[in-house]
Formats: C-alpha cells, sequence, structure tokens
C-alpha cells in the first residue's frame, strides 16, 4: 500500500464506531525497516498510534479498538518525528556515495507495517528501492545499500 | 574519478547524518595512494575541523558524497596526516602535486600537472590508487602526440611508485606514449602502461 493512498484516511474506534482521526504521517523506524507509528491529525487528544495498537489498516480506514491508544508520541516516536527522522522529500543516498533521487512516496505492508519499497526520484525518471536495502535515516539523507 | 571533484562533498555517516564535508585529500608520502581526507565542518560560516578521515575508514566514495559508518570513523587530522607520512618508504614530499611539473626520466617536460585521477573500488575495501594526473601539456608533448592539437589537457599515466617533489614529477619516459585524453577508456591506458612497466624490469 502507498503511503500516498494511505494519507487523509480517516481513523476509526471499532468500540464507539465515531471518526476520532485523519492520517497525516508515518514514523519510520530504520532499525527495524518498518513503520513505528501512524501520526493522525484531528484527534481529541494524542497524536500517534503505534502500530502495534491499529487494529487494521484497510482501504477505507484505519480502525483502532478504543480511544485510548491515541497518545502523545513518547521520546522514542519523538526522535523519529523529527526532521531528521521523516523520510519523505528527503534525499537518498547509496553506501557507495551515489545521489539517487529524492523520497516521492513509500510502499508498506499494511499487515505489519514494514517497508517494502522507497520511490525515489521524479516523475519521469521513478525508480523503487526495496526496503531491505535501507540502512539509515538522518538529516542529511536516506541511506540505502548500493546495488 | 579526479580529485578535485571530491573537494567539499559532504561525509555522511550510514545513519544518514552529514558530519562534516572534505577539505582537502591527503595523499601519502610516495603520491601514489589517497591516505584520507581532512575535513571541514557543514555549511558556509564553518571553519576547518581538528578531524579526519583516513581512507581505510571510508565505507564508500562516490560522485555525491564520502560514506562512513558512523562518527568514530574520525580521527585527530595529526594522525591521519602521520599515517600519510609513514605509509610508503618513499623520501617523496608527497603532499601537494598540483602545478609540479611532469618530467620523464629522459629529461622531456610534459607538462603541468592540473588535477589527480584516481581509481578505487568501493567494494573490496582496496587503497585508492592514484593512478594518473591531468596535465596542462607542454609545447613539446602537443607537438608529439596527436592528441595534443585539440586538447591541452591531456592525462596521462602513473606507475605504481613514482618519485615527487614541491617541483617535479618523474615518469617514465614510455608514459608518454600512453597520453589520453578520455577519462572513460584511461583505467585500460593505465592497465596498458603498468603492465608494460612490469614487462620491461
Amino acid at each position: 500500500m502507498l503511503y500516498s493512498d494511505l494519507k487523509g484516511r480517516k481513523l476509526v474506534d471499532t468500540t464507539s464506531a465515531d471518526t476520532v482521526g485523519k492520517v497525516d504521517g508515518f514514523l519510520l523506524d530504520p532499525a527495524t525497516r518498518s513503520i513505528a507509528a501512524l501520526e493522525f491529525k484531528k484527534t481529541d487528544h494524542g497524536s500517534v498510534v503505534v502500530w502495534s495498537d491499529l487494529t487494521a489498516v484497510g482501504a477505507d480506514a484505519v480502525t483502532i479498538g478504543g480511544a485510548s491508544v491515541v497518545v502523545d508520541p513518547d521520546d522514542r516516536l519523538a526522535d523519529l518525528a523529527t526532521k531528521d527522522g521523516t523520510v519523505l522529500k528527503k534525499r537518498v543516498l547509496s553506501d557507495a556515495g551515489e545521489d539517487l533521487g529524492t523520497v516521492h512516496d513509500i510502499d508498506l505492508d499494511p499487515e505489519s507495517g514494514a517497508l517494502l519499497e522507497l520511490i525515489v526520484g521524479e516523475k519521469k525518471h521513478r525508480t523503487s528501492v526495496a526496503g531491505a536495502r535501507l540502512l539509515g535515516v538522518g538529516s542529511y539523507a536516506v541511506v540505502v545499500a548500493a546495488e | 574519478m579526479r580529485t578535485s571533484e571530491i573537494g567539499s562533498l559532504p561525509v555522511v555517516t550510514l545513519a544518514g547524518d552529514d558530519v562534516a564535508q572534505v577539505k582537502d585529500v591527503v595523499f601519502s608520502a610516495d603520491g601514489g595512494a589517497v591516505a584520507g581526507f581532512t575535513l571541514a565542518g557543514r555549511g558556509l560560516l564553518s571553519g576547518p575541523l581538528k578531524k579526519g578521515l583516513t581512507w581505510t575508514k571510508v565505507v564508500g566514495l562516490g560522485p555525491d558524497a564520502v560514506m562512513i559508518a558512523d562518527d568514530s570513523a574520525l580521527e585527530p587530522v595529526d594522525t591521519v596526516i602521520a599515517a600519510a607520512a609513514s605509509s610508503s618508504a618513499g623520501a617523496g614530499s608527497g603532499g601537494n602535486v598540483l602545478g609540479d611539473r611532469v618530467l620523464t626520466d629522459t629529461g622531456s617536460d610534459l607538462g603541468k600537472v592540473s588535477d589527480v585521477v584516481i581509481e578505487y573500488d568501493n567494494a573490496d575495501g582496496g587503497p585508492c590508487d592514484v593512478v594518473g594526473y591531468e596535465i596542462e601539456a607542454s609545447d613539446a608533448l602537443k607537438a608529439s602526440s596527436s592528441k595534443g592539437n585539440k586538447h591541452t589537457r591531456l592525462l596521462l599515466p602513473l606507475p605504481d611508485t613514482l618519485a615527487v617533489s614541491s617541483e617535479h614529477v618523474m615518469v617514465p619516459s614510455s608514459a608518454e606514449g600512453f597520453v589520453s585524453d578520455d577519462l572513460a577508456g584511461f583505467g585500460a591506458a593505465v592497465q596498458a602502461f603498468r603492465t608494460q612497466l612490469k614487462g620491461g624490469s
């Protein structure tokens, strides 16, 4: 599932059937190469839901089993949420020192939250980089293993 | 790759942070390899750093960045320079060859060094070999080389080891025959030249 498709999807509490937020971002953990949490806007309290607390990431909505899992980011998640931790629009460098372009989108597994692919480059030269090649995300670049 | 392209490249950790940028390339004492780099801080206003980077700690060198594993790859700059000075038995001064005159062992002047061409393999962790110089060809070389008519900047392959001083770089006279004007085909010229040297000695 592309993040661009997921963005803006509503967050529904299955116990109350209320819409409690909207997908506004993701926090990628480079160590596990998976999504650590999703960020939401228009929530009453808190702003993130840890991936394992999500009931489902469906085609039309993201569901949770109670509004209490929407929390404020803890220290680890707050680190990922800074500018250094963001992935979208950041330049991609291979470990051989080659600039591959900027991250346009990511493809993620809606079940596990694993990063499947980074979609890199501009419209005309779009390439995909397998998620398994991700090495790190920092202030300057997203680093991936060279092919 | 030309060493002039390395200047000001960012030094980036595998975690994606830019920790420095390349200030200068440090050559080993015999001028035959890149020993490491001196570094400057990132950004226009930041000055030189007291840390340097030895070549062995470089994970990957490419057209857009120098990659290192993490911060611990940086060492005090004196260590880097000392390691470069002791890295060979050669008595040459190493250091800056830019502007040196290239003399053959038969005493003809081929021109002035304007850039250094290096070759390395990111995969094998081997040395970063200096394989040639870009030279501003002297009139004598231009006259003798058919390629010199069109270009004044030519690529000169180097032997594995050579004598370097602050004035001159000494090369075997046979190097003249392998002068090239094309970086893409230069690797083959270096191979051919070095093979010929070994065969002849």
